[in-house]
């Protein structure tokens, strides 16, 4: 009996050895759409709305009207953080002018590196190492015809150990020369975590 | 005799700890729709997940030049299901577009509901399209 006892203790040391119980971090890849981890905003969570966004406004009738055939340009303004959440707001618009050039709907226009084409057709002009006729001249840029732009925010309630998260990400298409939104859709996360009774 | 008992429930108590920590199914069930003929193929490779959702109806239209598809699922079960589901693209070469900005989306079934789930091509050039549905313990 003592002999099973000790056998059976033996079987289930092993199982936890083999199974984890290890004192140093083990680092693995993970998938990119992995299972919640926290009741933050995660990077699987940004992924979806970024391509919920885009099916949403690619399939909207509303743009289908004003976009008729034509390309319009497009700029993306980044969009507002209202969390008390560090969120890299233009990493999110990013992925989604991304998305919107790849369905070739759109041209598009960013308006955060002009500083760095007016550094450049400075330099093409005043440098002298630019062949003038090549030279880029100011004023022929595309003037964009919409932007995109929306905001971010939440809404946190605790209970006791449970911690309930609300984030909300709103975004509206403008037509610039109209004024006319041409499309607007919202998408909604909501997290949940609860604290262990013990803890350190 | 006694050898074996103890063997047996050795063996017993290595597959209980190895379930309880891991061992995870990742298969599902996927339904794949041409969008050129209409036929769609539905594959249950998961066990568990063929006794939980059943495919009801596959819709496709077209939006703004881009290819779209509702795919109808019902829960089998009275208890709530938490899944995960991703609709991929294909062109007329059977190779994924954009593989990367295809996500895997949440999908909370009450039981006994039925949800229609809605995919938009990424690009004119997608014919195909591919619903994989995952139980959510198949996240990492």
């Amino acid at each position: 009996m003592k002999q099973a006892m000790w056998a059976m203790t033996g079987v289930a040391a092993a199982a936890l050895w083999l199974t984890g119980c290890a004192s140093t971090p083990t680092v693995r890849e993970v998938a990119l759409d992995r299972a919640p981890i926290s009741s933050k905003l995660e990077p699987q969570d940004v992924r979806r709305t970024v391509e919920k966004m885009t099916e949403s406004l690619l399939s909207a009738p509303g743009v289908r009207e004003a976009v008729g055939g034509t390309r319009p340009v497009l700029d993306v303004e980044p969009l507002k953080n209202r969390t008390t959440q560090h969120v890299d707001m233009v990493s999110i618009t990013d992925s989604l002018r991304m998305q919107l050039l790849r369905s070739g709907m759109f041209r598009f226009v960013d308006k955060s590196t002009s500083g760095t084409d007016i550094e450049f057709m400075d330099a093409q002009a005043n440098l002298g190492l630019t062949d003038q006729k090549k030279a880029i001249k100011p004023g022929q840029q595309s003037a964009a015809q919409m932007y995109l732009t929306g905001a971010l925010s939440e809404i946190k309630t605790q209970v006791g150990r449970t911690v309930d998260q609300y984030y909300k990400f709103s975004m509206v298409l403008k037509d610039l020369r109209s004024g006319e939104l041409v499309w607007a859709d919202e998408q909604e996360i909501r997290k949940e975590s609860v604290k262990p009774r013990v803890g350190f | 005799m006694k050898r074996m008992t103890t063997l047996s429930g050795a063996a017993l108590l290595t597959a209980a700890l190895a379930a309880l920590t891991g061992c995870v199914e990742t298969a599902g069930t996927t339904v794949t729709t041409d969008h050129m003929t209409g036929s769609s193929l539905v594959m249950e490779d998961s066990t568990r997940l063929r006794d939980q959702i059943q495919m009801l109806k596959v819709n496709y239209d077209e939006v703004n030049g881009l290819k779209r598809v509702h795919i109808t699922l019902q829960s089998s079960k009275h208890r709530r299901l938490r899944l995960n589901y991703r609709i991929a693209w294909f062109d007329a070469n059977g190779m994924e577009v954009d593989a990367a900005t295809k996500t895997y989306r949440n999908l909370i079934l009450e039981g006994r509901d039925t949800v229609t789930v809605t995919g938009l091509a990424n690009s004119p050039a997608c014919v195909t399209s591919k619903l994989r549905v995952r139980d959510l313990e198949a996240a990492d």
